[in-house]
């Protein structure tokens, strides 16, 4: 605005003349127009008498005539403003009126009595206030249909909606919308005196979904500018529309998806029960079998079969780990006794076995079964590739933080250098042949299943006179009374 | 518990097992009786209520879930679940909120026995199944192991559950520590009375709205703890 008035008066000194108002100019105009012939007639008027009436003459008679052209003057000044100010009011109406155009006002129209100029000017000026106004209010109207919009909207809903929000916001007759190939609906024509026929096509990104018909008023006036609105209308509509069916189609995916993963849970728990349960009835049966009557043979069915077991757990848990479906619950462990456990469950009776707790008491945080499995799937590692050399288990106080270390070390080859980097990937053996009775997931689901405890699963670096060396971290805290 | 060896009714689909449990069970003692399906169940607790149920949780025609649920129904009788299914599945959280205990399947003897003990000792302990109000800052709902800390609902453990139950069966009063172990660790998981003051410590930090100055969950240094109202209820709240 202020930038406008900047302009306005750069233009004023550039021009002159425009200095002034019309008004002003219109009274110069009058008094010049009718100073002039007066003027004239008055130069007649002592021409004359300085001929013809002689010096002798009374001089009264002159100062009568200049007095009479003074007050003709001054009369004339004053109609003349008079007449220039009344001429100029009904312009300076318009200006008035287009100024609270200008600023949003289109409510107040401007009246001009007659028929002349100034009152068509007056006219088409509220015309176009009017029209301005009426589609203000379309606009406004169609905005907020479309806010009203959400893409999680039904596809039929949101159709029949945009009929209905068509037919109030344009004031049509009725307004229908028919989805699929708009190119075979055959435009109406248009005939004076008869509501008038409107469509609109649904396009949403270069795709036609449909198009919008509808009827006018014959009453009413449909110019270019309310045929941009029904068209912008009809493709926001469109892309509503669009935004629903997609969604809607994510929707059913997403409950399919969900649909199968919940089989595939199901389908986990059957295979997981249906090993399980005769893995347990095999054990159970050996290991009292060999209570009756020991037998080294029945031992290994025993071990066997917990091995078995414990694979089929490896691979459950996988599952639920890339899931996000296994959620660990931490109770208060002692490491010392929990590798020990994990160590007499592994029934590795011929290979050496210590622990060094220097935990100071300190216990850890963790979920003790999935503890269990890291315990064991660790110390299998440390029997079966450290060639059955001693298992030395280390526990420590992390120094920077409440967190406890346990170190699982054994004395075999150590992990070769071109191990160090994918041991903990998925279905990963050492590179040693003869090894491979395991799963593969061991270190990939421990060092997981650490880290969804809060702590982690480090390989140590190679050491002289060590081998392999594997470190848990878990959260700890001091055993003391609270 | 009713005078004798406490009797235990066990529930699963698969005989062998049912039989293997069942004989190493009356081996030590207990006094049980088998079913075959949740129907079977259902039908035997008409006649008489086990002091113990051990339910499988995947059965071909009532699932454990289910029965539990129907068993809780009738009567708040202990269950302890048995299961393929790894603690931490969507299923066996369900399953936890009804049942007392959770013993993996493949499972060690020595341990069901060891938790089958610790259920069976908290026998007789009266807690309300509904919520337990302890203040404006403290509501516990041990049924579904939560507890509401100053408006917000704040997850337990299992065993951080178990130790609230213990002191909830004993309001005010204090509660030792080697009363606590025995509920809250089985046998064989070799707990000692530092498991009860981590336990504690970390259950404060949850439960208390200052861990620092606790008002519920108070210390009987060198004896145990106790759970009580803040600010106390009623008059005889302020012994104990």
């Amino acid at each position: 605005m202020d930038e406008r008035v900047g302009e306005d008066e750069a233009r004023g000194r550039a021009d002159p003349t425009s200095r002034l108002s019309f008004r002003s100019r219109l009274t110069v105009a009058l008094i010049a127009a009718s100073i002039l012939p007066l003027a004239v007639f008055a130069l007649v008027v002592v021409l004359i008498e300085a001929s013809f009436i002689g010096p002798n003459s009374d001089p009264n008679i002159g100062r009568l005539l200049l007095f009479a052209a003074a007050v003709i003057v001054a009369a004339a000044i004053f109609f003349s403003y008079g007449l220039a100010d009344q001429l100029s009011a009904p312009l300076r109406h318009v200006v008035a009126a287009m100024d609270r155009v200008s600023t949003g006002d289109l409510s107040s129209p401007i009246r001009v009595a007659g028929d002349d100029e100034l009152a068509r000017l007056a006219d088409s000026h509220n015309r176009l206030a009017g029209d301005l106004e009426r589609r203000n209010r379309e606009l406004r109207r169609i905005l907020a249909a479309i806010e009203e919009v959400s893409p999680r909207d039904d596809v039929d809903a949101l159709v029949e909606r945009t009929s209905t929000d068509a037919t109030s916001a344009f004031g049509l007759i009725d307004a229908v919308v028919v989805m699929g190939d708009a190119s075979i609906i055959e435009p109406e024509e248009v005939v004076p005196g008869v509501s008038r026929p409107l469509r609109a096509t649904l396009r949403a990104g270069g795709e036609e979904l449909g198009v919008l018909l509808g009827r006018l008023p014959a009453t009413r006036r449909w110019e270019p500018a309310d045929q941009d609105l029904l068209d912008l209308y009809a493709s926001e509509m469109a892309a509503a529309i669009r935004n629903a069916q997609l969604f809607a189609t994510v929707e059913s995916q997403n409950a399919q998806l969900l649909e199968l993963d919940a089989a595939k849970d199901e389908f986990l728990r059957g295979v997981s029960h249906n090993l399980q349960t005769p893995l347990t009835s095999i054990r159970a049966y050996a290991e009292q079998l060999d209570l009756a009557a020991p037998d080294r043979r029945l031992g290994i069915i025993a071990e066997q079969s917990e091995r078995l077991s414990r694979m089929v757990r490896q691979l459950l848990t996988v599952t639920r780990l890339e899931s996000g479906a296994l959620k660990p619950r931490s109770e208060v462990v002692s490491l010392g006794t929990r590798a020990r456990k994990a160590w007499e469950a592994l029934g590795a009776d011929d290979v050496r076995f210590d622990v060094d707790d220097a935990g100071g008491g300190w216990l850890a945080i963790a979920d003790a079964d999935q503890l269990d499995q890291v315990l064991w799937a660790l110390l299998d590692n440390g029997v079966k590739y450290g060639e059955r050399t001693p298992i030395h288990v280390a526990i420590a106080r992390d120094e920077a933080a409440p967190r406890l270390r346990l170190t699982i070390a054994d004395r075999g080859p150590g992990v070769a250098d071109a191990d160090r980097d994918r041991l903990f990937g998925r279905f990963v053996r050492g590179a040693e042949p003869g090894t491979d009775s395991g799963s593969g997931l061991g270190l990939y689901v421990s060092r997981e299943l650490c880290r969804a405890m809060g702590g982690d699963l480090l390989l140590e670096p190679t050491l002289a006179g060590r081998g392999a060396a594997f470190t848990i971290v878990l959260p700890g805290e001091p055993g003391e009374e609270a | 518990m009713t005078s004798g060896a406490p009797r235990i009714l066990i529930v699963d689909d698969d005989p062998n097992l049912l039989v293997l449990l069942a004989d190493q069970l009356r081996a030590d003692g207990y006094e049980i009786a088998t079913a075959r399906d949740g129907d079977e169940a259902l039908r035997r607790l008409r006649t008489s209520w086990p002091d113990l149920l051990i339910i499988d949780m995947m059965m071909a025609r009532m699932d454990g879930l289910t029965l539990a649920r129907e068993i809780k129904a009738q009567a708040d009788l202990p269950i302890i679940v048995l299961s393929a299914i790894d603690a931490g599945d969507s299923k066996a959280d369900l399953l936890e909120e009804v049942a007392e205990d959770y013993v993996t399947k493949p499972y060690h003897y020595p341990e069901l026995r060891a938790r089958i003990n610790r259920v069976l000792r908290r026998l007789g302990d009266k807690v309300p199944r509904q919520s337990l109000v302890l203040g404006p800052d403290l509501t516990l709902d041990l049924h579904r192991r939560e507890a509401t800390v100053g408006g917000q609902v704040v997850q337990l453990t299992p065993t951080e559950s178990r130790l609230l139950y213990a002191l909830a069966a004993n309001l005010g009063q204090t509660v030792t520590t080697e009363t606590l172990l025995a509920r809250g660790w089985a046998e064989t998981e070799d707990a000692d009375p530092s498991y009860v003051w981590v336990t504690m410590r970390r259950l404060r930090q949850k439960v208390e709205v200052d861990p620092n100055r606790p008002v519920h969950l108070q210390t009987a240094r060198g004896v145990g703890y106790r759970l009580t109202h803040h600010p106390p209820a009623g008059p005889n709240a302020a012994d104990g």
